[in-house]
C-alpha cells in the first residue's frame, strides 16, 4: 500500500478503521470509570507526592492521560520539572 | 432448569425486540416450550412484532399485582401451540414491577417452559434491572456502529457486575457491502472490541421490515437470510454447533486499489 499511497497521494483512512480506533480509545476511558472530579483529585495527589522529592516547575502544566497500549492500557502522567540546579 | 435468557443492548433500536420474537419462534419451531416476556413497560412492542396485538387482555403488571393468574395473561401464538407471549403493560407506572417480582414470575414459568426469553428495554435503568434479574443467560444485541458498541460494552460490565456470567453477543444489521467498502466495522472488529463470545450475526435485511409489517417473523420466511441467521442462533442456544453465515467479504487489496480510482474520479 505504501507504494500506491506515494503514487496516488494519500487516501483518507477507511471509515470503519477510524470508528474502531475512536471506539477503542473512548472505551479506555469508559472502562476505567474515572470521573473528571476523581481525575482532578488524583492529579493533585500525584503533584503532592512528586513535590516531596523534586521541584515541579508548574503544577498546572501536569498532564494525566489514559492511553491504549498493545496488551494493557496506560495511565500516563507528564510532570514538567524545574531546571534550577540543586543548591 | 429452564433457560431464562434476557436480550439487552444499552442503546435503543438495535433489534432486541426483533431478535426476541424471532428466537422465540425459532425455538418453538424446534419443539421447545417457549414464553417471551415483554419487559419494556410503557412501550409495548413485542406483541405487534409477533402479530398478537389484538389478543391481549392482561399484561405483566396485572400478573405482578395479582389481578390475574399468570396463565391468564399468556397469549398463545397463532401458529405454535407451545409459544406464548406475556405482554408489557402499556400505560402503567414503570415502577410497578421489581426485580424480585421478575424472579418470582420466571421461577413459576420455569416449571412449565423450556425457554423464557425476556425482551429488555433500552438503557440501564430500572427496566433493564428488572429484565436481567431472573436471567441465567444474557444475550447482548448490538449493531456494528460506534454508539451501539460503546453501550454494549457498558452492558457487558453491568452484566458481569450482576454476576450473570459471560454474556454472549449478537451483531445485528450487518451490511456486507458497507463492510466491503471499509465503511462498517466487521464482525471481527466488534468481537475484538467487546471481547465476549459471539452467538450470532444477522444481516440488515428488508424481509425484517416486510415480515414485521404483516405481524409475522422472519424465521417463518424460508427466503429470509435474517430468518436463517435467527434459526442458527436458536440452534446454538440448544447446544448445537452451527457455523456462522458468511455475510461479509473483506475488501481485497485489488478492490481497494480500484476503489481508489473511483474515489479520485468523483
Ligand atoms: N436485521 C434487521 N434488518 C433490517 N431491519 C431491522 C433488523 N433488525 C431490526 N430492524 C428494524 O429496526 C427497528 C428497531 O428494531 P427493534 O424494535 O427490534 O429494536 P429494539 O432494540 O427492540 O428497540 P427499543 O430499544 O426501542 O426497544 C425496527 O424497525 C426493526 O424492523
Ligand atoms: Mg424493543
Amino acid at each position: 500500500m505504501g507504494l500506491f499511497d506515494n503514487i496516488f497521494g494519500r487516501k483518507p483512512e477507511r471509515s470503519s478503521n477510524v470508528a474502531k480506533e475512536r471506539l477503542l480509545t473512548v472505551l479506555v476511558h469508559d472502562r476505567v470509570h474515572l470521573t473528571p472530579a476523581d481525575m482532578d483529585q488524583m492529579k493533585r495527589e500525584i503533584i503532592e507526592v512528586i513535590e516531596r522529592y523534586v521541584e515541579v516547575s508548574n503544577p498546572e502544566a501536569i498532564e494525566v492521560t489514559l492511553t491504549r497500549g498493545e496488551s494493557a492500557d496506560h495511565l500516563k502522567a507528564d510532570i514538567p520539572l524545574g531546571r534550577t540546579r540543586s543548591q | 432448569m429452564a433457560h431464562i435468557i434476557t436480550l439487552t443492548s444499552g442503546k435503543g433500536g438495535v433489534g432486541k425486540t426483533t431478535t426476541t420474537a424471532n428466537l422465540g419462534t425459532a425455538l418453538a419451531m424446534q419443539g421447545q416450550r417457549v414464553v417471551v416476556i415483554d419487559a419494556d413497560i410503557g412501550l409495548r412492542n413485542l406483541d405487534v412484532v409477533m402479530g398478537l396485538e389484538n389478543r391481549i387482555v392482561y399484561d405483566l403488571v396485572d400478573v405482578v399485582e395479582g389481578r390475574c393468574r399468570t396463565r391468564q395473561a399468556l397469549i398463545k401464538d397463532k401458529r405454535f401451540p407451545e409459544l406464548f407471549l406475556l405482554p408489557a403493560a402499556q400505560t402503567r407506572d414503570k415502577d410497578a414491577v421489581s426485580p424480585d417480582d421478575m424472579v418470582a414470575l420466571c421461577t413459576e414459568l420455569g416449571r412449565e417452559f423450556d425457554f423464557i426469553l425476556i425482551d429488555s428495554p433500552a438503557g440501564i435503568e430500572g427496566g433493564f434491572k428488572n429484565a436481567i434479574a431472573p436471567a441465567n443467560q444474557v444475550l447482548i444485541v448490538t449493531t456494528p456502529e460506534m454508539s451501539a458498541v460503546r453501550d454494549a460494552d457498558r452492558i457487558v460490565g453491568l452484566v458481569e457486575a450482576y454476576e450473570k456470567g459471560h454474556p454472549k453477543l449478537i451483531i445485528n444489521r450487518i451490511k456486507p457491502q458497507m463492510i466491503a467498502r471499509g465503511d462498517m466495522m466487521d464482525t471481527s472488529d466488534v468481537v475484538e472490541i467487546l471481547a465476549i463470545d459471539l452467538i450470532g450475526i444477522v444481516p440488515d435485511d428488508e424481509s425484517i421490515v416486510t415480515s414485521t409489517n404483516r405481524g409475522e417473523v422472519a424465521v417463518l420466511d424460508r427466503n429470509s437470510l435474517a430468518g436463517r441467521a435467527f434459526h442458527n442462533i436458536a440452534s446454538r442456544l440448544l447446544g448445537n454447533d452451527v457455523p456462522f453465515l458468511v455475510l461479509e467479504e473483506k475488501p481485497s487489496v485489488l478492490s481497494q486499489f480500484f476503489g481508489r480510482f473511483r474515489t479520485r474520479r468523483t
